[in-house]
């Protein structure tokens, strides 16, 4: 697998907020079919990234390819229609339209042939069935439990014709442990089956050690280290970051 | 002084003018929805739809052809709103603006003191009328003018047009994505921006087909925009910013205090009826009828 052209890559990318540099500097190649972690102590610069890389923000400096296609300038939606597809630390459900057709929405952005369609609404059905909301298909999506709309709004981006790499912001933040499990199966399910890239940036060291084999760690805005967890928790400096200087030893 | 066939006449005469007055409140609500605004200018929109009405049946097709008037002079103020859009709504996004509320008061205030100032200079302050040819019916016991029976019905079918549009289409579940959450549906690879040229061209489309419907009934002049637009404020206070059901149903409500109120209080109050509704309705459910507490997204 290695060797193999990087799905989705940043090159030198920086970010200023005013004085405040975000962002220092970023490398990032991530392969296809990767599930590549991102962790970080809170201000590291992690949603900075996400932001950068899907058009929220442009940076200040540097790029970032998507199949080897430079995407700085290009706005949100048009960067989701290429196949780069992120989730939110706050959901992004929309309230009021009915659990099914928060997973047919990003249909809007993909072909609207008969078969399209039918092929999305199977899609959705056994998406419905992944994440055990199938009997609340029709109920508006704010009446469900603030796991169940983390479930829903992931599995909304699968629901994305085009994606190929998708980058989940924080997923498994306040979910409680049996909805954590579904997300993980989807995810593990979603790569298996598709071969999709997945970027994923979370806390939780459990989870990131189960799905993801090599892990890029942040601090201060810039990439410190990147290997397995227990390479990466092995060096001091990520130690140091996490705890406090006085555990690096 | 009460009598049954007074009161019922009052009421199909509030249900009458009610819907027209939704029409107005759809419009604003409509925009607010997708854009994240307030149109104070939505009055010059009724207007502009009122002179192109004026315009086209006195100098092209005559009143017998007063319903295609209405839907090209709705037609010509959607594109005049889809044309606006970019030019003075679409910096709120792209322009780094923080206080987007603020911007967009001052504005559509503005636009509305450009458009109201310059029918003025063109046209003069006299009030003109495209005249009507329909005869008068009988709605049961209620005696009503054949255009405002015209433009009850020309506003049903609008209404039911939109609802269908918003609720069975593609193009409605965009907009009703986009209306919950734009950064969700940006991220379901839905273009916000152009969806907000539509939304602020069909809403203002709205106020125009109101003003052209309503251009025989209450006449045309400069500043004819401003009672209706009144009431479509007033009707969204009622019904709750963002609800379609709310603005129907605080529409015909509100006609209704109205025409209740005339015939059996005072007719030269007609007017101040409608904000004791609205006073009542701030004072016991202060989001509206069908609003929502407002989440910053």
């Amino acid at each position: 697998m290695s060797g193999a052209p990087p799905i989705l890559e940043a090159r030198k990318l920086s970010k200023h907020f005013g004085g405040f540099l975000a962002n220092d500097c970023i490398d990032l190649a991530v392969e296809p079919g990767e599930i590549r972690g991102i962790i970080g102590p809170n201000g590291a610069g992690k949603s900075t990234l996400v932001n950068l890389m899907t058009g929220v923000h442009q940076p200040s400096s540097g790029d970032v390819l998507l199949a080897g296609e430079s995407l700085v300038g290009r706005k949100p939606h048009e960067i989701a229609r290429k196949g780069l597809v992120r989730s939110f630390q706050v959901s992004r459900i929309f309230g009021n339209l009915s659990v099914l057709d928060n997973l047919v929405a990003p249909l809007l952005a993909g072909v609207r042939t008969r078969e399209a369609r039918q092929e999305g609404a199977a899609k959705a059905r056994r998406l419905l069935e992944l994440t055990g909301l199938t009997r609340l298909a029709d109920a508006p999506a704010k009446t469900l439990s603030g796991g169940q709309r983390v479930l829903l709004q992931a599995a909304a981006g699968f629901m994305m014709p085009s994606l190929t790499c998708y980058l989940l912001d924080e997923p498994f933040a306040g979910v409680n442990p049996v909805i954590k499990d579904q997300l993980i199966a989807l995810i593990e399910e979603e790569s298996r089956a598709r071969g999709l890239t997945f970027v994923i940036v979370s806390h939780e060291m459990a989870v990131m050690r189960r799905l993801c084999r090599k892990i890029t760690v942040l601090i201060d805005g810039r990439v410190v280290a990147e290997g397995s967890l227990d390479e990466v928790a092995a060096r001091a400096d990520v130690v140091a970051a996490y705890l406090g200087k006085s555990y690096a030893g | 002084m009460f009598s049954f066939e007074l009161f019922t006449q009052a009421l199909i005469a509030g249900v009458v003018i009610g819907v027209i007055y939704a029409l107005m409140a759809l419009g604003i609500t409509f925009i607010y929805s997708i854009v994240k605004m307030i149109n104070w200018s939505m009055g010059e929109f009724y207007m502009l739809g009122s002179y192109a009405q004026y315009l086209i049946v006195v100098y092209w097709l005559g009143p017998d052809l007063w319903y295609v008037a209405a839907i090209l002079s709705a037609a010509a103020v959607f594109l005049a709103g889809w044309l606006i859009e970019p030019l003075l709504i679409k910096p709120m996004f792209t322009g780094g603006i923080e206080r987007r509320d603020d911007y967009a008061t001052v504005v559509t205030i503005a636009l509305l003191l450009l458009l109201r100032n310059l029918a003025t200079a063109l046209s003069g302050p006299y009030q003109r009328t495209p005249g009507t040819k329909l005869p008068g019916v009988m709605l049961g016991p209620l005696p009503e003018s054949g255009a405002r029976f015209a433009a009850f019905l020309a506003a049903l079918a609008a209404i039911a047009l939109f609802t269908f549009l918003l609720k069975r289409t593609w193009l409605g579940l965009a907009l009703r994505a986009a209306s919950q959450s734009r950064v969700g549906a940006q991220t379901s690879g839905v273009d916000v921006l152009s969806l907000d040229k539509l939304a602020f061209g069909i809403g203002v489309g709205l106020a125009g087909l109101a003003g052209a419907l309503l251009a025989p009934v209450f006449m045309v002049y400069p500043t004819d925009g401003v009672v209706t637009t009144t009431k479509g404020f007033e009707i969204i206070v009622i019904g709750g910013l963002g609800s379609v059901p709310g603005a129907l149903i605080a529409g015909v409500a509100l006609g209704i205090a109205e025409s209740l109120g005339a015939t059996f209080i005072a007719s030269a109050y007609q007017n101040a009826y409608g904000f004791v509704l609205l006073l009542l309705v701030l004072a016991l459910r202060p989001s509206g009828l069908f609003g929502e507490r407002l989440r910053q997204a």
